[in-house]
């Protein structure tokens, strides 16, 4: 600890490019030292800009906020930024550039799981830590889980598992119709929800994959949903793509002939469907109304966010928010910018920033953290923006619908 | 049976969208020879200028003020960049109109961000009709019979006018046309500019179908080219043909399969090439000549 310690001081201290190797990898620091850079690899154009965009924002309070108290262990903090356009190539080509050309120390984004899963990818090669900020799908934790990959949303299974009950009271075991984003989040959307409602007597009639990302008219599979009659239609769609989708299926006269159901959603999603969102339930980790009311970490972030951009933070950028204050936490604690140093504290400590207390789970990193069931307002009650988009339902502890580890098929790299 | 009934009454609304914008693309080439991939920035133009008309003063003007806005606009790009470029080949011509169209897209993402905007119709137009067994939104099918109409005028303007005689003329033998003294410059820039218009009347009707971002004036371009070319370049019924197919073939493929809906156009559009490289109505001269 103490070595670790004063070999980061060195390392803060040095004047001129140093290339110094820390645990596996080649680990690069720019001069001038006494800075640091983190990699911002969001969407900002695409189906998920609106994502992006609004944890941007997060990233740059919470990382001026940190350079305003001195940094991170005395280094001040410098961003590299990349627009991923929600392409999993362009996000990778963002991340090489922001490791090999800024050296950033760590990269944080991600607004799909498709982009989660690549760049995460990447970094565990590069040996350079991924704080998955908005994805959603299993895979980021499980299936393509990496030593050097966090991520602190809550995922599909926990979503499904907190929707359980209000699935069968509310939406009931009728006839499911689902229209999926054809990529990893949809799918392992779909496997947990029917997972959930299947065995209690819901019957799945056709689930329709649509090409993602880029499909504009998504009339042809709700046509089918129309011609199908189900008691529940399932929009497995996120971001523009599902505001797109959901307003569409109000023009076909679905939200009145059905009952709508979207697994997550965000504040912007919300705005962007108006009174469509109206009666309709889902998940979020995260309601700056309802947790700045609970936690006062939670308080202080909303605050100053509406105090700096005129309007409350959505869920996503809640994430990126602490995603940060964790990593200077992580660092703060082991004394080192060392990834492996990192980990093993990422890997054993709590902690508290916004929410109750956290902490990722040592087997898949993935976060235990509380997920919420919302049901959406009509947009005449949701107050200036419409930022204030549903009431809560449910409120779940994380390790009441974490997945168990007896199911994980994650096999993490040693330490 | 109803799903199939519903999945081809839906690629026939989706089939008149493109033929909306597919038209104006083959007229402009017909005419001006002009392979025109600026033509899904007036898309994007015109539903921009229609949102910002649509949000301030009302719908009803913003499709008024759209087309005249996109023909404008491009009644200057023809003036002062693509007028050099009429005469030269087809791949100077396919990189000037793809620059236009990266610079308009940046543009407009500089100025309205990259979110997806939307307007809503009239609430008058937000409910649906009952055609038979099925359901249908009625907006949609207004916007399919205001596509048809459209497209009737189109037709009267190229058969019924002078400056559609020109136009049909130039399509055979430009230089022969000048020299008989028609004044093929003049019917040239009103072609382009109604091509243009009718893009940005599609893109601001359009608009609250689907929503506008900066990219989507490229998306709908995409199939579009397709249409065009399986109808045939330059041909203004192989356009309307090209576009009922491929709305078919698209919303078809959704029923059997949805994943491969996007891909079976590019499908149906490599046999067309393979089979009948002129297009299903073109004429085979068209093709030697550009």
């Amino acid at each position: 600890m103490k070595q670790t310690l004063s070999r980061g001081r060195f390392v803060a201290g040095t004047a001129g490019a140093a290339a110094l190797t820390f645990g596996g990898g080649p680990y690069v620091i720019a001069a001038p030292t006494k800075e640091i850079t983190i990699g911002l690899d969001v969407p900002q154009s695409g189906p998920y800009a609106e994502q992006g965009q609004d944890q941007l924002r997060a990233y740059h309070l919470a990382i001026d906020e940190i350079n305003a108290k001195g940094g991170i262990m005395g280094m001040k903090v410098k961003t590299s930024e990349g627009d991923d356009q929600t392409k999993p190539g362009v996000a990778t080509e963002n991340a090489q550039r922001m490791i090999e050309r800024d050296g950033a120390v760590m990269i944080t984004g991600g607004s799909s799981t498709g982009t989660a899963v690549a760049v995460s990818g990447l970094c565990q090669q590069k040996n350079v830590i991924f704080m998955a900020t908005l994805t959603h799908g299993d895979e980021t934790t499980n299936q393509a889980c990496h030593k050097h990959t966090f991520r602190r949303y809550n995922d599909a299974y926990m979503s499904a598992q907190s929707l359980a009950r209000t699935l069968v009271t509310k939406y009931g075991t009728g006839k499911w119709f689902h229209i999926t984003a054809d990529y990893a989040w949809g799918h392992s959307v779909y496997d947990n929800l029917t997972a959930v409602v299947e065995p209690k007597g819901a019957k799945t009639i056709k689930n329709v994959l649509t090409p993602f990302p880029g499909t504009k008219d998504f009339s042809p599979m709700l046509q089918q949903a129309q011609a199908a009659k189900p008691d529940v239609l399932v929009l497995t769609e996120f971001g523009a793509d599902m505001v797109t989708c959901l307003n569409q299926a109000a023009q076909f006269g679905l939200t009145k002939s059905t009952k709508i159901l979207v697994p997550l959603v965000d504040e912007y999603m919300a705005k962007g469907t108006k009174d469509n969102f109206d009666n309709v339930v889902s998940t979020a980790p995260f309601f700056w109304k309802y947790h700045a009311a609970k936690f006062p970490g939670a308080k202080k972030f909303v605050d100053a966010f509406q105090k700096r951009y005129g309007f409350p933070p959505s869920n996503g950028a809640e994430t990126a928010y602490a995603d940060i204050y964790i990593y200077k936490m992580a660092v703060e604690k082991s004394g080192s910018l060392d990834p492996a140093k990192v980990i093993a504290v990422l890997e054993s400590t709590k902690f508290q920033f916004t929410k109750e207390l956290e902490w990722y789970r040592k087997e898949d990193h993935q976060g235990v953290t509380s997920c919420l069931v919302v049901e959406g307002i009509p947009e005449s009650q949701r107050g200036p923006g419409g930022f204030d988009y549903a009431k809560v339902l449910e409120d779940h502890p994380g390790e009441k619908v974490i997945a168990p580890l007896a199911g994980l098929v994650c096999k993490m790299e040693p330490a | 049976m109803e799903a199939l009934f519903q999945a081809m009454l839906g690629g026939l609304v989706l089939g008149l969208i493109y033929i909306a914008i597919a038209v104006g693309l083959t007229i402009i080439f017909g005419t001006l020879r002009l392979v025109n991939f600026a033509h899904g920035a007036f898309y994007a133009i015109g539903a921009y200028v229609g949102l910002v008309i649509a949000q301030r003063i009302g719908i009803g003007w913003a499709f008024i003020a759209a087309p005249i806005a996109v023909a404008l606009f491009a009644i200057l790009l023809d003036r002062l960049v693509l007028r050099s470029f009429y005469n030269k080949e087809a791949t100077s011509q396919l990189l000037v109109t793809f620059g236009i169209a990266l610079v308009v897209e940046e543009s407009l993402r500089l100025i309205f961000g990259a979110t997806t905007q939307q307007y809503t119709m009239p609430l008058a137009l937000q409910g649906s009709f009952a055609l038979g067994p099925v359901t249908y939104p009625a907006y949609r099918l207004l916007f399919a019979g205001g596509v048809i109409v459209m497209l009737a005028l189109v037709w009267l303007f190229i058969e019924k006018t002078n400056y559609g005689l020109i136009v049909r003329a130039g399509v055979r033998d430009r230089v022969m046309v000048q020299l008989l003294g028609g004044n093929i410059r003049q019917a040239s820039t009103i072609v382009f500019a109604l091509g243009a218009a009718i893009a940005g009347l599609v893109g601001a009707a359009a608009t609250p179908i689907y929503g506008i971002d900066p990219a989507t004036g490229f998306a709908f371009l995409v199939p579009s080219f397709v249409v065009v070319v399986v109808g045939g370049l330059g041909s203004f019924w192989g356009a309307i043909l090209g576009g009922l197919l491929i709305g078919q073939l698209q919303s078809l493929t959704n029923l059997a399969y949805a994943p491969a809906s996007n891909v079976v156009i590019y499908l149906c559009m490599a046999l067309v090439l393979l089979f009948r490289p002129q297009g299903l109505l073109g004429e085979s001269e068209v093709i030697r000549q550009s």
